[in-house]
């Protein structure tokens, strides 16, 4: 599978399907979240990128501008930018998804976008999320989502987004969710037909390409691995929690060390296609976009949705059946730190062996990591 | 008197908290000239009887409320409880006592939470875990940082302390206002439920009025730092930042401002500098260094450095208005809590600060800056070298970065801390 056509749109940040989306004049927008309703965007004819810095393992641009108690992927995809990676965008969709990330509005601002040579206009949009799962804050999200369409609107050719546009994009991004899902459950099951690192590759190409390409690709995939035979191996099932992971070289590591990483709880695994947005006659559908995206799985920038979160792990541990759980940040990262450790003690009090480390976002300290994970997938042996 | 120690036991950090004002401003009052030092002299003998106060509170069985830096300690006014700073706690027990919250800090690291994360919230943090303190419950607002929405669940899902957290948007428009007043209100309300009590907008009403006035003597002193030399002694910015928390919505606050500008106008009349000379004049844009209280005493003795003022003391508010209805001061609250410290720079976009940050440089003829890039601060990780940028272009000055953890002197410790401005401030004589 590695080397499948589709997958290996994973491995580069720019790749053929994005070039054939730019010879027809298209635009192709930036953004670090999933948070950002790439639903929106696609039916303004706009194609989103997520953002990352797979294979990238220099910061020393980016540090001059954020200090070495930041986050290295924040800082690798500020160092890929500053040497012109990134120059194919269109735009910049920023929301305070952390303060790592939410700081990149100023800097793409000041740094990116008007350093020496770079003479393209690139429109920025920012959207302030609130940090709770209230009413009072969905009705505060929907407004923001309605006022992004317009700024959007006003900045892309001032054409207007109607609600036909957004059906489309919704048919289409449903359908996406629904082949992910389709393949995950290939995944989890007792004989896996793909592996973590596969599953990666999946979800970072198809976060690169357009969804309708991106569609007929996944269900190629998925007829294929419909034909093919499951994994038949004693490696140790985990679940890989925590902080944004863009390098297969990191699940490789874990799934060298004795493990198949058969399921996840990550912004470029599960989280992003569990849920649908659901589509209700005389329903608004900018709304119902806005409802999936403020009521689905959070990710812990949401402090008063922890317990949602854990019961989703728990529920994933007896699904996929799992053996182990290994819990990983990157270095720096608050949120996830702080939402492992209580993961970490919520699961040991369940009995479920748990590994809880640190890393960088490139690969370093791989000795020591491997080390770890190595005695962890022992020691549930 | 067994249930009196049991309902005071609630808060023994506290305790030990007041323990530590008590003998300090023993300490003081026995060994300094009269004239010595006044913020610290009058600073600790407010903190001193306004927690013996609450101790009381707390005998008497009142609730145990944990707030926030950021939810200005007058909003819990309008509940009969004994509000406790979560990150004041930690970080006065580390100005005050040598090695003050690292055990504390410890703890709550060594059960798992991120080294990198603040230690204003570890140390209270730790304490908890260690059942020091019962809180009958926490509000906080969901900002200024990342450290606050991943840190503050600790207390709701494992200690089980109902956790009350108004929302605070990015972004400070009108809508942003009316937003965040609604959830203060809310909020209040949520809180009133759990300890069982109204909120009495009329008290919050005299306590809010009270910080119109404090807000109206801190602007005066202030104004009085643009002098040369500057008339207020480098303790006073530590001072005021306790103060700001500890005697929130109290005469006491107004009484410390009072008096500190009386003395200030007296010195700048005798163009008097606290300690002799002042050669450097410093602005501080983040924090002080709170585990090394005596540094900005050493600074203006030693090397002759004002810090004209850090974070805490160049944030003020428009007055709220309390002659109105409800949602007019809710809303009036709401643009207050949203221009405190840290929040104001956290809830845009950073350029404001960089632009206000020149202008103080500006106005207040500042040689330099000193910006303590602080461990726990990620929200302001990407601006240390923008703002160093500006200075230089802009104003022709330099900025010293420090990488420090400003709770924790085995980060950086107060000789390298010390050493550090010392080199730097040569290059500017």
């Amino acid at each position: 599978m590695y080397k499948d056509p589709f997958l290996t749109a994973s491995n580069s940040i720019k790749n053929h399907y994005i070039e054939d989306w730019q010879k027809d004049n298209k635009k192709i927008v930036g953004h670090y979240c999933t948070y950002i309703p790439e639903e929106l965007l696609y039916a303004a004819n706009l194609l989103p990128f997520r953002i990352r810095a797979t294979g990238h393992e220099d910061t020393d641009l980016g540090d001059i501008y954020m200090v070495r108690f930041t986050c290295s992927f924040v800082r690798a995809t500020l160092d890929m930018a500053l040497r012109g990676f990134y120059d194919f965008l269109d735009g910049l969709f920023i929301c305070n998804s952390c303060d790592h990330s939410r700081r990149m509005f100023e800097l793409f601002d000041l740094k990116v976008f008007k350093r020496e040579g770079f003479n393209k206009k690139v429109p920025r949009f920012y959207i302030a999320i609130p940090h709770i799962v209230t009413k009072e804050g969905f009705e505060w999200y929907k407004r923001e989502i309605e006022e992004l369409k317009e700024e959007i609107e006003k900045n892309y050719n001032n054409k207007k987004i109607t609600d036909e546009d957004l059906l489309n994009s919704i048919n289409i991004y449903n359908k996406n969710r629904s082949l992910l899902r389709e393949i995950h459950k290939l995944r989890i099951q007792d004989a896996p037909k793909i592996t973590g690192t596969e599953a990666l590759q999946i979800s970072m190409a198809n976060s690169s390409v357009p969804k309708d390409i991106a569609n007929q690709e996944l269900e190629r995939i998925l007829n294929l691995l419909k034909e093919i035979e499951g994994l038949k191996t004693d490696a140790k099932r985990v679940m890989l929690v925590g902080s944004e992971v863009d390098d297969i070289n990191f699940t490789k590591l874990i799934e060298n060390s004795g493990a198949n990483i058969v399921s996840d709880f990550l912004c470029f695994g599960i989280r992003n296609f569990l849920d649908d947005v659901k589509l209700e006659d005389g329903k608004n559908p900018l709304e119902m976009i806005s409802r999936r995206h403020y009521y689905r799985i959070s990710c812990p920038r949401m402090m008063d949705d922890h317990q949602r979160r854990l019961d989703f792990i728990k529920d994933e541990i007896k699904r996929a059946k799992i053996d182990g759980v290994i819990l990983q940040r990157i270095n720096n990262c608050d949120l996830a730190g702080c939402d492992n450790m209580l993961f970490s003690h919520e699961l040991k009090d369940l009995e479920i062996p748990v590994l809880n480390i640190d890393r960088e976002f490139f690969q370093a300290d791989t000795t020591r990591l491997q080390t770890r994970i190595e005695a962890f997938i022992e020691m549930i042996s | 008197m067994a249930k009196r120690v049991e309902l005071e036991n609630r808060i023994i950090p506290y305790k030990m908290l007041y323990e530590a004002v008590k003998s300090t401003s023993g300490l003081i009052e026995g060994i300094l000239p009269d004239k010595g030092i006044p913020s610290l002299r009058i600073g600790l003998k407010h903190l001193k009887s306004v927690m013996e106060e609450y101790i009381q509170k707390a005998r008497e069985g009142l609730p145990i409320i944990g707030h926030h830096f950021s939810f200005p300690t007058e909003y819990l006014s309008c509940f009969d409880c004994v509000p406790v700073c979560i990150e004041a706690v930690s970080y006065l027990l580390a100005a005050l006592l040598p090695h003050g919250s690292e055990k504390y800090y410890d703890l709550i690291t060594n059960w798992g939470h991120p080294f990198h994360t603040c230690t204003s919230q570890k140390g209270t943090m730790g304490m908890t875990l260690d059942d020091l303190f019962k809180f009958d419950a926490i509000i906080t607002p969901t900002a200024p940082c990342d450290n606050t929405y991943a840190s503050y669940p600790f207390f709701s899902y494992h200690k089980k302390i109902p956790l009350i957290a108004p929302d605070l948007p990015f972004l400070k428009e009108e809508k942003s206002y009316h937003y965040h007043g609604e959830q203060i209100k809310l909020g209040l309300e949520a809180l009133g439920k759990v300890i069982n009590q109204e909120p009495d907008y009329s008290k919050l009403r005299e306590a809010i009025e009270l910080e119109n006035q404090v807000t109206k003597l801190q602007l005066e002193i202030f104004e009085l730092k643009k002098v040369k030399p500057c008339p207020v002694e480098n303790m006073f910015n530590a001072m005021s930042a306790a103060a700001a928390i500890y005697l929130s919505g109290r005469t006491e606050k107004a009484s410390f401002y009072n008096d500190m500008l009386e003395i200030s106008k007296k010195r700048y009349k005798n163009k008097e500098h606290h300690a002799g000379e002042e050669k450097i004049r410093s602005i501080w844009p983040y924090m002080i260094i709170f585990f090394d209280l005596e540094l900005g005493e050493w600074l203006d003795r030693h090397l002759g450095m004002s810090i004209l003022f850090d974070i805490f003391n160049y944030n003020f508010a428009e007055p709220i208005n309390t002659k109105s209805d409800l949602d007019t001061m809710l809303y009036g609250m709401a643009r207050r809590s949203m221009e405190a410290p840290m929040v104001k720079q956290s809830a845009e976009f950073y350029y404001s600060f960089i632009d206000e940050c020149v202008q103080l440089a500006k106005d207040y003829s500042a040689d330099c800056f000193i910006f303590t890039s602080h461990i726990g601060c990620k929200q302001f990780g990407s601006v240390p070298q923008i703002l160093r940028e500006a200075l230089r272009d802009e104003v022709g000055i330099p900025m010293l970065l420090i990488d420090v953890d400003v709770g924790d002197a085995r980060f950086a410790s107060e000789k390298i801390i010390r050493d550090k401005i010392k080199m730097f401030s040569q290059t500017l004589m």
